[in-house]
């Protein structure tokens, strides 16, 4: 388990992404912005999974069934508005 | 040892958690819903013995019964009558005591068997589902069609449903944890038997096809309850529920044949006294199929308007998902081939599905390919094809039966009426089930068809009734067995070698006296109380062991009373559309839903929503706060899961379906804005600063969760309690934010059934904000247990298990807060 001052930075930098997100939408042209809001939206999942969650300290296997549940949402997803272009 | 009332005791039914018990309600369970969709077959092909019906069913009726069917026979009867032998045997086969949580075990059952009276009673309120089993939209919903207007019943049917996947749900992850957690010693992966192979990859399987299939009836309830539009839009739902419902759906095959073929691979061993041909090719395959069924969903929508190109490639994957199955139907004939075979009955059953499952498959391929499923589509050929896949199945389960009986009820059967019973099944089902292949041109699910199919139909109706005669031989068979069958050996087969057949039959409801081990490289059982007394000093683990295991309890009434609860609750939900129709009429004037389409109301529906939920709040508590011990085995195999404990697992377990669920329901959102054009969506909060705000105030509640854990840690009661109580308030403050949200909308007339965007975003962020309800529930619980006994302090990993579960809520709100409030 990390100490208080590690969550309390990734406490931190959770906040600024979040508020990067909005940024990204009032600053830039919209495109842009959907892509940097996905990619903020990734890393602020993967910091709350890996710290909070303590996922990084857990055994990779662990980690492989969350990566596995997560290809299926994506798999579904994008085969299926794939499916209606 | 045990606080279990005798089995002759009904109170024992009621409160036991053991698995052996559990399986047992399982199997009765099953074959009493195979029965209630077996009658409704006979009803609805009776009426089929002439063009445009006999006038037994009306219309309607017959829509009720083939789609009640169909529902019965895929979840209520297949899969959990496999289930009835995974919880009795699984646990035996790997050398555990139990499942891993055997309250929740007994909790499933619960939850299945209320989940199949819900369908059950569905009849009695105004006729159920009635759009097949399939639930096609817009035929889920009312919509469109004035024949199937709104009846509670449907509601309720639809309610099973939902509680049906929720015990899978339970199940799977009890499954997961028991089999990759408390294998005996030496027990690696590739020596399990073949049985529980298949049901861990079925249970896998399960885990993520059954989220999918959640998150469709969580939509498609909230169409039928609450008005929404999901399936009820002109374009677009159709495609959507299709593609929910087959990516739940054809998993599902697998998910009911891989017991099947887990039982015919162990009766294959057993009756022809020889191993498994190609054992470890054939446990590659079935991985291979696993993994295979996840990506073919589309061949079931070759008619719809999905592109070329998707198509094309599904029709390549499903060809490619028949080749491991060949390969495992070549080692069951070679297993054949090398071995010497007794034709006992249970393997008659299974080399009859063998056959059947060839036919099956065969006739499957023709509809993956494109061209000929624009004819097949549609017609008795797919009828066909089907009943003989999933019928074969059930034959193996019966052969399953058959193979296990001795164990189960310590009692022998007549090996002449078995198989007399296998003789007239199989004859049966041919003469049910092969013209329908050649009366393919009928269309399915109408009772009108050519003059030239007549005969075809005819026959099948016979078939139909000595088909069912089969089943009459078959429980005669067991009562003659149970009356005057003689006692059961050990082992009655010479050449079983699976675990289950090692103890007594029955077996002890402890089921070992010493700990089972494989570490020799064949089975022994280790007394590790004796190994410490000897030694003159304790060996610490294995008489805490011996300690513990003898304090495992067995009996909860508990799992029977939220089933209860449950039941009654849903059966209140089943009845309020009536009540959510009138408010909307009274704010809207215009309703997406037809004004015809909701039933009378009835009070008798909120009274029994709302003592539901106050029966729900009583029993989940005493579940909370009662004394239940179910040790962990402290010497177990665990890869790949060492290093973290049961119940973490589980959590994630859980977790993992969560994602599958809500990412589902996300997915529906970008299908439907994709169908829409991205850019032509309306966005529907009325600003973007409340999701904003609700952003800072989850993130700052996912600090104090963690704060929460390391105050836990250090055993500071004050701080656990500050840090519990300020995510609590951080939660409700959330929610006030998001009521204040919604009022918004309402005060300017803007409500869930106003279109699918708002739909999409009331559901969405409803179904999180349930998340958090729930969240602020177990948040609640845990400071009334920090204060009243000074809980988590000595053992903090409740509260790590509550964060997992906040920290979850709060990276789906990650997602929700861009694609809701700024996209």
């Amino acid at each position: 388990m990390a100490d208080v001052r590690t969550y309390t930075l990734i406490y931190v930098v959770l906040l600024v992404l979040g508020t990067g997100k909005f940024a990204f939408f009032e600053f830039t042209p919209y495109n842009i912005a959907l892509t940097a809001t996905f990619l903020l939206a990734i890393v602020k999942s993967l910091l709350i999974a890996g710290y909070y969650q303590h996922l990084l300290e857990e055994p990779r296997s662990i980690t492989y069934m969350m990566g596995i549940a997560v290809f299926m949402v994506l798999l579904l997803t994008i085969a299926a508005g794939y499916s209606i272009q | 040892m045990s606080d279990l009332p005798p089995m002759t005791s009904v109170k024992r039914w009621l409160v036991t958690t053991n698995h052996k018990d559990v399986g047992i309600l399982y199997l009765g369970t099953a074959l009493f819903f195979l029965l209630l969709g077996g009658i409704l077959a006979l009803l609805f092909r009776a009426h089929l013995w002439e063009s445009g019906g006999t006038g037994l069913l009306t219309g309607n009726e017959f829509n009720q019964a083939v789609t009640t069917h169909g529902l019965l026979m895929v979840f209520w009867f297949l899969s959990p009558f496999a289930a009835g032998f995974a919880n009795y045997f699984v646990p035996l086969q790997i050398g555990a005591k139990d499942l891993a949580f055997p309250r929740l075990n007994a909790l499933s059952y619960w939850f299945y068997l209320f989940s199949g009276i819900l369908l059950g009673i569905s009849f009695f309120q105004g006729g159920s589902l009635a759009g097949g089993w399939t639930m096609y939209a817009p035929l889920n919903v009312p919509t469109y069609t004035p024949a199937m207007e709104a009846t509670s019943g449907g509601n309720a049917a639809v309610l099973g449903l939902a509680l049906f996947v929720i015990s899978i749900t339970i199940g799977t992850v009890n499954f997961l944890v028991t089999i990759h957690r408390s294998r005996a010693e030496g027990l690696g992966l590739w020596n399990m038997p073949l049985f529980t192979w298949s049901w861990l990859l079925t249970v896998w399987m399960m885990l993520f096809a059954f989220a999918a299939l959640l998150a469709a009836a969580l939509l498609l309830l909230s169409d039928r309850l609450f008005l929404t539009q999901y399936f009820a839009s002109e374009q677009g739902s159709g495609l959507l529920w299709a593609h929910l419902f087959w990516f739940f759906g054809h998993p599902e095959v697998y998910i009911v044949f891989f017991p099947a073929l887990g039982i015919m691979f162990e009766t294959f061993q057993t009756f022809t006294g020889r191993r498994l041909v190609g054992r470890k090719w054939v446990i590659i395959s079935m991985v291979l199929v696993a993994v295979q069924s996840f990506l073919v969903w589309m061949h079931h929508m070759f008619l719809t308007t999905i592109n070329l190109e998707i198509t094309t490639l599904m029709m390549a994957t499903t060809i490619g998902i028949s080749l491991p199955f060949d390969l495992m139907v070549f080692a069951l004939i070679y297993t054949m081939v090398k071995g010497r075979v007794r034709f006992t009955t249970p393997f008659l059953f299974s080399l009859g599905a063998l056959v059947l499952f060839i036919l099956g498959g065969i006739t499957g391929v023709f509809l993956g390919a494109v061209v000929l499923d624009y004819e097949f589509r549609g017609t008795y050929w797919v009828v066909a094809h089907f009943h003989y896949v999933m019928v074969s199945g059930a034959t193996a389960l019966i052969g399953g039966l058959y193979y296990w009986w001795p164990k189960i009820t310590g009692k022998m059967y007549s090996e002449t009426l078995g198989k007399l019973n296998f003789a007239v099944f199989f004859v049966g089902f041919n003469l049910l089930y092969f013209p329908q292949f050649l009366a393919w041109e009928t269309p399915r699910r109408v009772f009108h068809f050519a003059d030239g199919m007549q005969i075809y139909h005819q026959i099948s109706t016979v078939g139909a009734f000595v088909f069912g005669a089969s089943f009459l031989i078959m429980f005669a068979t067991l009562v003659h067995s149970l009356l005057y069958g003689p006692d059961a050996p050990d082992n009655p087969w010479e050449f079983s070698r699976t675990a289950e057949w090692a103890i007594p039959s029955p077996p002890p409801l402890e089921n070992w006296d010493g700990r089972p081990s494989y570490a020799s490289g064949r089975l022994e059982f280790a007394n590790d109380s004796a190994a410490a007394t000897d030694g003159g000093v304790a060996h610490s683990e294995a008489s805490a062991t011996a300690h513990e295991e003898e304090h495992a309890d067995h009996a909860s009434i508990w799992p029977f009373g939220i089933g209860v609860a449950t039941f009654v609750f849903f059966i209140g939900l089943s009845g309020i559309t009536s009540y959510v129709f009138e408010y909307a009429q009274e704010r809207s004037e215009t309703l997406g839903q037809p004004l015809n389409a909701a039933p009378e109301p009835s009070v008798i529906y909120p009274i029994l929503t709302g003592l539901g939920l106050v029966l729900l709040a009583v029993t989940l508590f005493k579940f909370g706060v009662e004394e239940f011990n179910a040790p962990e085995m402290p010497v177990a195999e665990r890869w790949p899961f060492e290093g973290v404990g049961n119940t973490k697992f589980g959590v994630w377990v859980f977790l993992a379906s969560d994602v599958v669920v809500f990412g589902a329901i996300i997915g529906a959102y970008i299908f439907m804005r994709l169908h829409t054009g991205w850019t032509e969506w309306t966005t529907v909060p009325f600003a973007s600063w409340p999701g904003l705000l609700n952003t800072y105030v989850l993130l700052t509640s996912s600090f104090t969760v963690i704060l929460a854990l390391v105050f836990a840690e250090r055993q500071s009661k004050k701080g656990l309690l500050g840090a519990m109580g300020a995510t609590l308030l951080l939660a409700l403050t959330f929610m006030g934010v998001k009521a204040y949200e919604y009022g918004v909308k309402f005060s300017q007339g803007e409500y869930w059934w106003t279109g699918i965007e708002y739909s999409i975003y009331f559901v969405t962020t409803g179904l999180h904000a349930l998340h958090v309800i729930i969240g602020v529930l177990i948040a609640m619980f845990m400071i009334y247990r920090i204060v009243s006994i000074d809980a988590y302090l000595e053992d903090h990993r409740p509260v790590e298990f509550f964060g997992l579960y906040w920290h979850f809520v709060d990276i789906v709100w990650v997602f929700l807060f861009p694609l809701f409030y700024l996209m």
